[in-house]
């Protein structure tokens, strides 16, 4: 067994570009899946075939599911594209690892005998860009929302301690006051934790457990290599599926929630 | 910053993930996703708008059927109503002829019996007269038997015939 490593191994070199394993293969299923999409909506029609029927049923559940989620036709409309896109990346490539026979090629590099696949989700630099997308997505449908200056004091929430020294400067001292901004002070700068927070949950979740099937499976082939890993690929497999959906889910509520103005807000 | 290393992540794959990603991206929402959600919602519309054509020409039809049958209970009623006054009239028409016609054989077979009534006085009148005649001549006959030639013949005759006439 080949040492198992948290990083992708560098297959070749583009000039000084370190081409891994799973970022060729990530490239390769864009391109992939882009075609398959163009095939699609070139061969639109208005009766379906087979794989149009397929297509259809997935994304007409999706624009359903997304459209629950956002309440309104507009936004689930806006917002689908993206969630869809990383579904289907993130389903695809988690499919991808089940073609047979995968583990078995590796190549010869100046770095020693590199394993020519590897699980596109098992590369954390690919998850975590998707995580950027998905929290700076988020984020930029709040300043839309808020304004940019409502979603700084969103943050930053001192609006209860102004009003605190407001009533100091006529001479009144509310102690109530006092005490509200600063647990709206401190609330706020939670926020940004949280924020933070969704970046490496939100990415760790997908790569632990892409990466913790792969090691499994392999250790698995290592040990028992015969009938023993098939309960943990159907396992894998639901994973795979699974997490395609909860990553995209999520993104998608951390949008929905980036857009709800809340009913203090209303008022104000 | 071990960790980073570990994880492999490399400032150049990243930017090159990220650029992968975001053309992936692009090129999804622009060629395919954008228009087949609209490509499906022009579908939706236009089942929608199939399904509402449809039914409304159900219904429109059910109306006509509707109108057939009122239509032609019309008709049947017209039609019974005329064909009762044609029979009505023809049956009036029929009666009065009837009546007419009986009333003109009555009259025919009225004046024909006049007719042969008339004749019938007549010949009556006639028979009488002969008889009268024959009477007399018979009275006459057994009066010149019976007087004999006692009685002027001339006068005799003339007494007769005035008394036949009276």
């Amino acid at each position: 067994m080949e040492g198992i490593s948290l990083a992708p191994q560098v297959l070749f070199y583009i000039k000084s570009f370190p081409v891994t394993n799973s970022f060729f293969w990530a490239v390769f299923l864009s391109l992939f899946l882009i075609i398959m999409h163009l095939i699609i909506r070139i061969r639109l029609k208005e009766i379906p075939g087979r794989l149009q029927n397929a297509f259809e049923v997935l994304i007409d559940g999706s624009y359903s599911l997304v459209k629950s989620v956002m309440e309104n036709d507009k936004k689930a409309k806006k917002a689908l594209p993206l969630i869809f896109t990383l579904f289907i990346f993130i389903m695809m490539a988690n499919l991808a690892t089940f073609i047979p026979g995968q583990s078995a090629i590796s190549i010869k590099t100046p770095n020693g005998n590199v394993p020519l696949f590897r699980a596109i989700m098992a590369d954390y630099s690919l998850i975590f860009i998707m995580t950027m997308i998905s929290v700076i997505t988020t984020q930029i449908v709040a300043i839309f929302v808020y304004g940019p200056f409502g979603y700084i004091f969103k943050f930053i929430n001192i609006k209860e301690l102004k009003n605190f020294f407001l009533e100091l400067l006529k001479g009144r001292l509310k102690l109530g006051l006092l005490g509200q901004g600063f647990l709206d002070l401190f609330l706020g700068l939670m926020d940004i934790v949280g924020e933070i927070a969704k970046i490496i949950s939100l990415s760790f979740r997908l790569f632990g457990n892409i990466f913790a099937g792969e090691v499994l499976g392999a250790v698995f082939l290592f040990l028992a290599p015969f009938i023993a890993p098939l309960p943990m690929q159907f396992l894998g497999l639901l994973t795979a599926i699974v997490q395609a959906f909860v990553f995209s889910i999520l993104t998608l509520i951390f949008i929905k929630m980036a857009g709800d103005i809340g009913p203090e807000e209303v008022n104000s | 910053m071990e960790l980073i290393n570990v994880l492999g992540l490399d400032i150049k794959i990243l930017i090159a993930q990220f650029v992968n990603f975001a053309i992936f991206f692009f090129v999804l929402y622009k060629f395919a996703y954008k228009p087949i959600l609209k490509f499906l919602d022009d579908r939706k519309d236009k089942i929608e708008n199939g399904i509402i054509n449809a039914e409304k020409a159900e219904q429109k039809l059910l109306e006509i059927e509707d109108n057939e049958k009122k239509i032609i209970e019309n008709a049947k009623i017209e039609a019974k109503n005329i064909s009762k006054d044609i029979i009505d009239k023809a049956t009036i028409f029929a009666e009065d002829k009837k009546v007419k016609m009986i009333e003109k054989a009555k009259q025919e077979i009225k004046t024909l019996i006049d007719q042969e009534k008339g004749s019938i006085e007549i010949q009556k009148a006639q028979t009488i007269k002969e008889i009268k005649r024959e009477i007399a001549d018979i009275v006459i006959a057994s009066l010149e038997k019976i007087i004999d030639k006692k009685l002027n013949k001339e006068e005799l005759t003339k007494t007769i015939k005035e008394i036949s006439k009276e």
